[in-house]
């Protein structure tokens, strides 16, 4: 029998040292695995959103903002009674019971019931006093102004990250940094005590814009009206300040409320005016006679237009619109927007010089405004030009630009010749000090100072007596612009449409020391759609306001060099 | 019955060791019981330290009757044994989905505890009674067996299965200890492996539904994890997070958020583990090797037959106990729901244990006691 107790010994040294074994694999070789298992069940991270930053105008008034609002969260296994919660809370907030009860038993010890309440609301469940049911601090963003300057703001969703607009563009300063704290919890999911793990979060900074809100105000206000006035489908307007490059105001209609994100489409967000291409029409002959009078290949004076009716290059005709039995100068055809006087300028210019200025006034390439989702344009090169493109190019056909692209270029003209980069975003501040500026860019000057002193004097023409543009005139202030009138391709055909036109106008004021530059698109107006008589006025109502509200000296004639040289 | 001498030779060395062991216990079960979050007035511990006391008075006691006179009562002790349990059926306590505690005044107690020493005695008895050179044949069997059948199937009515399994288990270990012959054991051998089959698909279908879980999950714990492979999957992720040095004590955050099941009683090891680390189980381990190499001591150098039977079998039911119940924490054995000697919190385990460290010293002693 001695034998056999051996036999038994060694049974259960052998069952215990399996057992060790065993420990030994659990406990040093597979300890990291087990730890990892043992945090994920009994820690849980919450993350304390950052509130995010505020945008201002460039006067502080709040443009978006992230308020404090509360949401209601549940912890399900400390319901003890889930339908009768669900029914009460259904009651609360109006919502399907159904759908907070199958919520409410999901396997999890933490579930969300409804996020970013009003404050009302949340009152009125905090008073019943449901037990398993807590609330969380977190931000929502508003946006005070609704659609005004919607499309520029864009919006950030419900993780506070941006997703359109400046709140895209401009993210990683707005959004500042989560923190987190960690919460242990036992086995039935009930909290215990937070632990060492608590990182507080950074609040976002705030974005200053260039744009001024009345400006902005006063431009929605008129396009508004326009397009009420003409049943235009859309219409886009933006202000530039010309010597800095800021952008004052940016409004597109149809209309967007950021607040509302959800209820329009993709489409709807878009930012049209750094997106869109136009075909410019005769706002593009301003371009097309600086670089003229900048290569000296014409005179301000000299005859341009000899009374015809259509212009023939290279067996393509180009029909003229202006009904003059007489002669007229240059800046005549300027003044008139002679098809066939524009044509022969181009043409004096020949298609390498052309396209040369064009593209150094910065059409066919990103102006690099700090906006996303900006497209280059469309300029084709001069190899890629058909025996028309020269003559269709210098009134303003065959070539796309967006808004941003013209404004800018436009301003160099009332820039003194000098071409500005444009931008939106004029500071980041933080806990209100400003940390980060962003200064005006000179881009490079594309035309000479005379250049430019002789284009602001014949545009100041445009808008004169006569002129194309007569109706943009303001009483007291000297203006400088020019009218534009495009057919729109027709996307059934391919063709020029004749039903469908943009009429736009740009301009500057005061001309002899410009505060904006103006350019207003009024995209398919329903009857009479020349821009002289569409955007013209849309211009001068923008314009008389917004130089009041600047408080810009009138133009007396003393204070006009152009004029005196005359 | 007692002299100062034999009290000169107990083994207090050992009873050492025991009650360092269950000092551990209680400290542990303080742990797994005063956690942060619950302020219960049922302190386990205290509790525990009061049946430790009991325990050794009995454990005394058993040391102190020669076990001679044990033995010769043998079958008295069997006959009440059945009788309590048969009691135990009809007036017995329910808890937990089976009736197997019996009221005696304030105490309650299980009788199934008491059986298996009580089948020990009586194969003790038994055995070392009828000898037959070259071990016993199977015929010489049949009535042992069928008398340790009966209060097996009687526990199994109530059900207890671990405790069932336990009283077979002990059945066949000192069965084989006395001696069987080698033809005979070869034959019984196939026959159950011919006839297991059918028996064990019988045996299924008699098991309540959390028994049969318990075994499917011991396959394949994550079957369910928050079923039941709770369990073994809790305890092996607290054993496994506790790494080579330990949480330290109290400091077992798997026990202090009451992840760990069961964790004052049957997974009171896994609680441990947790705190004290792999450093910490092999003391623990060491420790309970100490007793078993001592009890398997006596068992060879008895001074009788009889004397070696009772203490191999206590030495297999007890270490039987501590494997399984180690082995069910790391997921080495299935769930059987049975406490950890010495440590896990209960009166019956901790007095049973108790009675049969007594009975081992008993015949230490009385294998010195020839010397004299």
């Amino acid at each position: 029998m001695r034998f056999r107790i051996i036999i038994l010994a060694v049974l259960i040294a052998v069952g215990l040292a399996s057992g060790v074994l065993k420990l030994f694999y659990l406990q040093v070789l597979k300890n990291k695995e087990f730890s990892q298992k043992a945090q994920r069940q009994h820690q849980r991270t919450v993350a304390l959103e950052a509130q995010r930053g505020a945008i201002y105008d460039r006067n502080g008034r709040v443009l978006a903002v992230s308020l404090d609002v509360e949401s209601i969260y549940a912890i399900p296994p400390e319901i003890d009674d889930i339908r009768e919660t669900a029914r009460r809370l259904s009651r609360l907030l109006n919502e399907d019971a159904r759908g907070l009860e199958r919520k409410l038993r999901e396997d999890r010890d933490f579930v969300w019931v409804n996020r970013r309440l009003n404050p009302d609301v949340v009152a009125k469940v905090r008073n019943e006093n449901i037990k398993g049911i807590g609330f969380i601090k977190e931000s929502r963003r508003f946006y005070p102004k609704k659609e005004l300057l919607g499309h520029l703001i864009g919006f950030a969703g419900m993780d506070n990250t941006g997703l359109e607009g400046i709140e895209a563009k401009y993210d990683k300063f707005l959004k500042g940094e989560d923190g987190f704290i960690i919460l242990e919890k036992d086995a039935k999911g009930r909290y215990i005590f937070p632990t060492s793990g608590y990182v507080p979060p950074v609040p976002g900074r705030d974005i200053i814009l260039t744009i001024d809100e009345v400006i902005q105000h006063i431009c929605e206000r008129e396009l508004d009206k326009a397009i009420q006035k003409t049943q235009a489908k859309r219409g886009m307007i933006i202000g530039m300040d010309p010597k800095t490059g800021e952008i004052l105001a940016m409004a597109i209609r149809p209309s967007f409320n950021p607040n509302e994100f959800i209820r329009y489409s993709p489409e709807g967000w878009k930012n049209r005016i750094v997106s869109d291409l136009y075909e410019p029409g005769s706002t593009l002959k301003v371009i097309v006679a600086s670089a003229a009078l900048e290569e000296k290949v014409a005179s301000p004076h000299e005859p341009m237009f000899f009374g015809e009716k259509e212009i023939d290059i290279g067996g393509e005709i180009i029909h003229d619109t202006v009904r003059e039995k007489g002669r007229l100068s240059f800046q005549d055809v300027i003044k008139r927007s002679s098809n066939v006087g524009a044509v022969r300028i181009g043409m004096r210019l020949g298609k390498d010089r052309l396209y040369t200025y064009l593209k150094s006034f910065g059409f066919g390439e990103k102006t690099n405004i700090d906006l996303s989702g900006e497209s280059k344009g469309l300029l084709r090169e001069t190899r890629n030009w058909s025996k028309r493109s020269i003559g269709s190019i210098s009134l303003g056909q065959e070539i796309g630009v967006t808004p941003i692209q013209l404004v800018t270029a436009f301003s160099a003209i009332a820039n003194d010749g000098w071409l500005m980069k444009p931008y939106v975003v004029s500071g980041v501040m933080e806990n209100g000090d400003i940390t980060k500026k962003f200064y005006p860019q000179i881009e490079k000057r594309v035309i000479s100072s005379e250049t430019a002193a002789e284009m602001t004097r014949i545009l100041i023409k445009v808008v004169g007596e006569g002129g194309t543009g007569e109706k943009a005139s303001i009483d007291g202030y000297r203006v400088a612009g020019k009218t534009g009138t495009a057919q729109k391709i027709d996307p059934r055909t391919g063709l020029y449409s004749d039903r469908f036109f943009i009429s736009s106008f740009i301009g500057y004021a005061p001309a002899e020391d410009p505060r904006i530059v103006l350019l207003v698109v009024v995209d398919s107006p329903k009857g009479i759609a020349w821009g002289g008589s569409i955007a013209a006025p849309v211009f001068k109502n923008i314009a008389e306001d917004v130089l009041f509200y600047l408080n810009a000296p009138s133009s007396s004639e003393d204070r006009v060099f152009m004029v005196k040289r005359e | 019955m007692l002299n100062l001498k034999q009290i000169y030779n107990f083994e207090w060395k050992f009873l050492g060791v025991a009650l360092l062991i269950s000092a551990v216990g209680i400290l542990t079960i303080y742990s797994a019981t005063h956690s942060i979050s619950s302020h219960s007035a049922t302190s386990y511990y205290g509790k525990q330290i009061y049946w430790i006391i009991i325990g050794l008075i009995f454990l005394f006691l058993a040391a102190a009757i020669d076990y001679h006179t044990v033995i010769k009562y043998a079958y008295v002790i069997y006959g009440i044994t059945l009788l309590l349990l048969i009691i135990v059926l009809i007036k017995g306590r329910t808890g937990l989905g089976a009736q197997r505690w019996l009221a005696i005044g304030p105490l309650s107690f299980q009788p199934s505890e008491l059986a298996k020493l009580a089948i020990i005695i009586f194969l003790a008895r038994y055995f070392s009674d009828k000898r037959s050179s070259g071990g016993f044949k199977m015929k010489e069997l049949i009535l042992p067996a069928a008398l340790v059948l009966a209060p097996l199937l009687l526990i199994l009515k109530q059900p207890d299965l671990g405790t069932a399994l336990m009283a077979l288990f002990i059945f066949v270990m000192i069965t084989l200890l006395a001696g069987v012959r080698m033809r005979s054991l070869l034959v019984f051998i196939f026959v159950n492996v011919m006839t297991i089959p059918f028996i064990a698909h019988y045996f299924w279908g008699m098991l309540k539904g959390y028994q049969k879980n318990r075994i499917l999950a011991f396959f394949n714990p994550e079957i369910d994890p928050q079923g039941i492979g709770y369990h073994i999957i809790q305890s092996k992720i607290a054993i496994g997070s506790g790494g080579f040095f330990g949480k330290g004590l109290f400091q077992g955050t798997q026990n202090k958020l009451k992840f760990i099941p069961e964790k004052h009683t049957d997974f009171i090891f896994s609680v441990f583990a947790e705190e004290w680390g792999f450093i910490g189980v092999l003391v623990l381990l060491s420790l309970y090797l100490v007793l078993i190499l001592w009890g398997i001591t006596i068992a060879y150098k008895a001074k009788d037959r009889s004397g070696a039977l009772l203490a191999a079998g206590i030495v297999c039911m007890t270490t039987f106990y501590f494997i399984v119940n180690v082995g069910m924490t790391i997921g080495i054995m299935p769930v059987v729901g049975i406490p950890l000697p010495l440590m896990s919190y209960g009166g019956t385990s901790i007095i049973t244990t108790m009675i049969a460290l007594g009975l081992l010293i008993n015949i230490k002693m009385r294998r010195l006691l020839l010397f004299y």
